[in-house]
């Protein structure tokens, strides 16, 4: 065996990570999804090659996860997201008994076990908030860049309130805020707090007294994370590439996968 | 029920109350001297009085757990049986709205949903389950109940969330189950709830320890009719052109009626407003400066924006003058006899306006449009009742037809304002507004 | 009910029209769920039940709120298209606050011309007077339906309630015979067959099921067992996808299903008396008012004896009296080492990937 793949084709991005024997990681990319999955996830797959030095037709086994995981050319084996991020969030910290994930389409909620098994998870309804597609969204309506939203946050002395639940809803507040010349920040930090407030209260449903990481884009976020600590009570592990903790996990699986079959 | 326990609360009904209402009364009066809102007429003398009723109560049933039996009871469960076996009752509704118009919808709603429970659930519910579970109350303390008492003659929601509070606390729950009244109420129904009644006698015997004492009972009913009676009368009073109060106000002078039926503090309450009602419509006096436009409000009130729209309202000149949620307390009070007490609650509490089918609906608001002199319609389309929002956008437009009324539809939810947009509803107004005003 | 275009609706509206020719048959729309079936029967009506019709919904937007839930919708968006022309009547059973006040709507408001029939079932916790106003009830609607339909006979009443009592039995088989795993049925093809009982005459649909018991029994099922509650299977890909995953649907808690279906065997051989043994003879259920301990109890039970490793709570968007059962039931579930999954769906709507995902998860989760 010589390295296995693991990609995560999510509605926003596709992700890979090639691993080593050692559980070690030799490569990864992060490539836009656009209109095709099962082209990002062949350019993803070749970035992360290229990136890793490795010839991807050697490749032993690849297990894909994500919206679009039954999309993935040569995918030997698919596994949801959920059992990903636990294994991917376990792996770098082994103290992890629930892990936040907070992704474009949806946020979860996960338990997490010994070895990084799933116990139990929770998903969010149907609607956006609470989403990475809601910051998107309100992102593009106050013109600061995604990546941005985070350091406006930290920087916000007050804080807005936003009430509604619905994006549609909370978009118009966030227009009538604006328009009322409310500071951004203080806007910004309000839609974190919303986010936070969705999420935490699915976190409610299961008693965690062990380490809390968080994965997915949304990590990435310092204002969304803060908030989070803040309501938790406690501090949150971030790794340093949350995005890609998805296709992570799905690597250290393909990899137990061969090892099992070895043995077994 | 401990000795002591009864001493302490007879001391701090006798003398506790007294004492914290006369401190909070003298508070209030100072807070009290404002100068005259351009808008209104005279605020309503007696609202401290109500202030004083409704804190005593709230402020008493703390001392009530383990002196009294306690009872959480449905806003439309026949409690007169109750109050004959003398329970302390808490009304979970009232609560809930009290927690709704101080803003606390969101909060108190969002420690059920932690705990699993829907944001689509009826946030009445929510709220109280999150009170349950947080022991968070603006009210200090709630005093657990040593019953449920439940009647489906307002939703079928009240049935499932009564089972949660039994299961949760493992005390009994005993439903008044009112059949629905689709076309015509049978004689089989009545007796059905007759004997509903006379199951429940043993049981609230066991709970409170007392014999059902039959003078008790008819001294209960009596009161309970005559209280609803002058409710009824107090409602009338806004028939008078201009109207000597609003639906805002009656919104909260509701809660005696609500809360505290069958007790004499309630007639005695409602006879004060009653009488100041009739000296203002002598003096002509209005509840606003300039009442040019009359309107009728359906569903319950969006308790956070009571103050808002009132003044939203009245900066028109538009003054509501009836709604279907005030009359509810008085309408069917015609049935209550003190000599057949069981039949006659039977009757009153089943064909209250939501245990009725909608042609009973539309009716009534036919009615209230013409002795009310109604100009227009606000319906609250609530998103946590279904039995009372269900069938508002038949009844608008039947009533367009039928009495060439506009009315407005606002999507709004009774207390969890997460559910509520104020560009959306702004629009809405501004439009029936023009409407309104296009039509005179 | 006529919906041209889907193959399970033309089939139910061939049926429909060819029992209406050969039988006589008078054909009442029936809204869910609990109904006095055989009493229907015995007057020579056939019940056709409104579920889930496979409608879009656009009329019905005029009429309710978008807080309402889709089964409501869909069953008035059936009538709103003009789609009952063959039915004779409908019944309005007296399920929750949005069915009762459907019921007004269409039959208040709507001027359709057919005749509206209610029918109020006594809601627990149960005592004597329960089962006297259960039986007056009955009576009631027997003494309405004779006005339109003609008189009750006594004699096949008490013919079609003995083929109730046998149907239930027949059914409680199937089921049995499901949880021990040797029924030989996809999770697909048993709600397909088991849902004809909405629209089949027990003299056609008895036989179905007599022969599938009557086929030898399959050999053990090794795929992992699970229970699913709700109101009923729809969407129908959940189903396929369970059975994608080889996760076996043990035994259900569905309203439209198990918690109607199934009943204790009746004690009185008089009509009425044994219709009422059979009603309180029912499952726990949310719309009866039942305690929520009582189904709670029910659903372990059935986890037990078909070591079921979880509970899929299947729920219908908005469907209160389910909704409020839901966190006590997980949570007494969780306490007995059994997993849950609570998913939202709408009716005729299909997966979408996150649901996809989460019943994947779960799989992944009780593997």
């Amino acid at each position: 065996m010589e390295f296995v793949v693991g990609i995560d084709v999510g509605s926003l991005s596709t992700d890979a990570v090639i691993l080593g024997e050692e559980e070690n990681i030799l490569g990864y990319s992060i490539v836009g999804t656009g209109d095709s999955s099962t082209d990002a996830a062949r350019e993803a797959m070749d970035s992360a090659a290229a990136n890793a030095g490795v010839d991807m037709v050697r490749a032993s086994l690849i297990i894909s996860t994500g919206y679009g995981r039954a999309a993935v050319p040569g995918s030997g084996r698919q596994v949801t997201e959920i059992a990903c991020h636990a294994a991917g969030a376990y792996h770098f910290f082994s103290d992890t008994e629930l892990v936040i994930d907070i992704g474009g389409q949806d946020s979860k909620v996960i338990r997490v076990g010994k070895g990084g098994k799933v116990l139990d998870f929770a998903m969010n309804d149907k609607c956006a908030a609470g989403t990475g597609r809601f910051l998107e969204v309100m992102s593009a309506k106050l013109k600061i860049p995604l990546d941005q939203m985070g350091t406006f946050s930290l920087a916000a002395r007050g804080e807005a309130s936003i009430s509604s639940v619905c994006t549609v809803f909370a978009e118009s507040e966030v227009v009538s805020l604006v328009a009322r010349n409310f500071p951004k920040e203080e806007i910004v930090k309000g839609l974190h707090r919303s986010v936070v407030n969705r999420v935490w209260a699915m976190t409610r449903q299961m008693s965690v007294k062990g380490g809390v990481t968080m994965t997915g884009g949304v990590a990435k976020n310092t204002g969304v994370v803060a908030l989070m600590e803040e309501r938790l009570g406690r501090k949150i592990n971030v790794p340093a590439e949350p995005q890609i903790i998805g296709a992570l996990g799905a690597a250290l699986m393909a990899l137990r996968h061969l090892k099992g079959a070895a043995a077994g | 029920m401990s000795l002591a326990r009864k001493l302490r609360y007879g001391f701090m009904k006798d003398v506790g109350a007294p004492l914290v209402m006369g401190l909070a009364g003298v508070k209030s009066r100072s807070k009290n001297i404002r100068k005259p809102d351009p808008l209104f007429g005279p605020p309503l003398k007696c609202a401290e009085r109500l202030k004083e009723i409704m804190t005593r109560h709230y402020f008493l049933s703390r001392y009530a757990e383990g002196a009294k039996p306690v009872a959480w009871v449905t806003s439309g469960a026949p409690v007169e049986l109750l109050r004959a076996f003398d329970f302390y009752t808490i009304y979970p509704e009232n609560h809930g709205a009290l927690c709704g118009a101080q803003k606390l919808g969101p909060e108190l709603c969002a420690v059920a949903e932690e705990k699993g429970y829907h944001q689509d659930l009826c946030s009445y519910a929510r709220i109280d389950l999150g009170v349950c579970f947080s022991g968070k109350t603006p009210v200090g303390r709630l005093p657990k109940p040593d019953l449920l008492f439940a009647s489906n003659n307002i939703c079928q929601t009240v049935m499932y969330w009564y089972r949660v509070l039994s299961h949760k606390w493992k005390i009994p729950l005993l439903v008044f189950d009112t059949p629905f009244n689709f076309g015509q109420i049978s004689r089989s129904e009545i007796n059905y709830m007759v004997m509903q009644f006379e199951e429940m006698i043993p049981v609230l015997e066991r709970i409170s320890g007392k014999r059902l004492d039959q003078k008790a009972f008819e001294n209960v009913m009596r009161l309970g009719k005559e209280s609803a009676m002058a409710w009824g009368e107090i409602l009338a009073a806004m028939k008078t052109v201009p109207s000597p109060m609003t639906i805002f106000d009656a919104f909260v002078h509701l809660a005696p009626i609500v809360s505290l039926r069958g007790l004499p503090v309630t007639l005695d309450y409602y006879n004060i407003l009653l009488s100041e009602l009739k000296d203002r419509i002598s003096k002509g006096i209005g509840a606003i400066i300039n009442e040019r436009k009359r309107l009728m409000w359906d569903n319950i009130a969006i308790w956070y924006k009571v103050r808002d729209f009132s003044r939203l309202f009245a900066e028109k000149g538009m003054n509501f003058v009836a709604a279907t949620y005030t009359n509810a307390w008085a309408e069917t009070i015609s049935y209550m006899d003190e000599t057949r007490p069981m039949e006659s609650l039977a009757k009153a509490y089943s064909l209250v306006i939501l245990n009725n089918n909608l042609d009973h609906r539309l009716n009534l608001m036919e009615r209230l449009i013409d002795e009310y002199h109604v100009d227009g319609l606000v319906i609250h389309s609530a998103r946590s009742c279904k039995p009372y929002s269900v069938g508002q956008y038949d009844l608008k437009r039947l009533l367009m037809e039928r009495k060439g009324i506009p009315s407005v539809v606002i999507e709004a939810d009774i207390t969890d304002y997460r559910a509520y947009s104020e560009e959306q509803t702004r629009t809405r107004l501004e439009a029936f507004f023009e409407a309104l005003e296009g039509g005179s | 009910m006529i919906m041209n275009g889907h193959p399970e609706a033309r089939a139910r509206r061939d049926y429909i029209l060819e029992q209406k020719r050969g039988f006589g048959r008078r054909v009442i729309g029936v809204f869910p769920a609990y109904y006095p079936r055989e009493l229907l029967l015995s007057m020579n009506i056939l019940p056709v039940e409104i579920w889930d019709p496979p409608l879009e919904s656009s009329h019905a937007n005029a009429h309710l709120q978008s807080y309402i839930c889709s089964v409501v919708k869909q069953g008035l968006e059936l009538i709103l298209q003009g789609k009952c022309r063959d039915l004779d009547a409908f019944l309005f059973p007296h399920t929750c606050d949005s069915i009762q006040n459907l019921a007004s709507i269409v039959n208040d408001y709507l001027g359709i011309e057919k005749p509206c029939y209610f029918f109020y079932h006594p809601k627990a916790p149960y005592k004597e007077s329960s089962r006297w106003y259960y039986i007056k009830q009955l009576e009631d609607l027997a003494l309405r339906l004779e006005k339109q339909f003609g008189p009750l006979n006594h004699h096949e009443f008490k013919k079609k309630v003995e083929q109730g009592e046998d149907l239930r039995r027949t059914i409680g088989e199937l089921y049995r015979r499901r949880a021990e795993g040797t029924l030989g049925l996809s999770n697909v093809e048993f709600y397909r067959i088991l849902r004809q009982v909405e629209y089949l005459h027990p003299d056609d649909f008895l036989p179905v099921l007599t022969a599938i018991l009557k086929r030898p029994p399959d050999r053990k099922s090794k795929g992992l067992a699970v229970i699913v509650s709700g109101i009923l299977p729809n969407p129908p890909e959940v189903l396929e996808h369970l059975d994608r995953l080889g996760i076996n649907v043990a035994d259900d808690d569905f309203l439209s299903c198990s918690r109607r279906l199934l009943a204790r065997p009746a004690i009185s051989t008089v009509p009425f008396e044994a219709m009422a043994d059979s009603y309180f003879g029912m499952q726990p259920c949310c719309t009866k008012g039942s305690a929520i301990e009582d189904r709670l109890k029910s659903i372990l039970d059935k986890a037990k004896s078909s070591s079921a490793k979880g509970v899929i709570f299947q729920m219908v968007k908005f469907c209160e009296p389910e909704l409020f059962d839901v966190p006590i039931l997980v949570e007494g579930l969780k306490a007995e080492g059994l997993a849950t999954l609570v998913i939202d769906t709408e009716l005729n709507q299909g997966m979408s990937g996150q649901l996809v995902t989460r019943l994947e998860a779960f799989a992944e989760m009780i593997g």
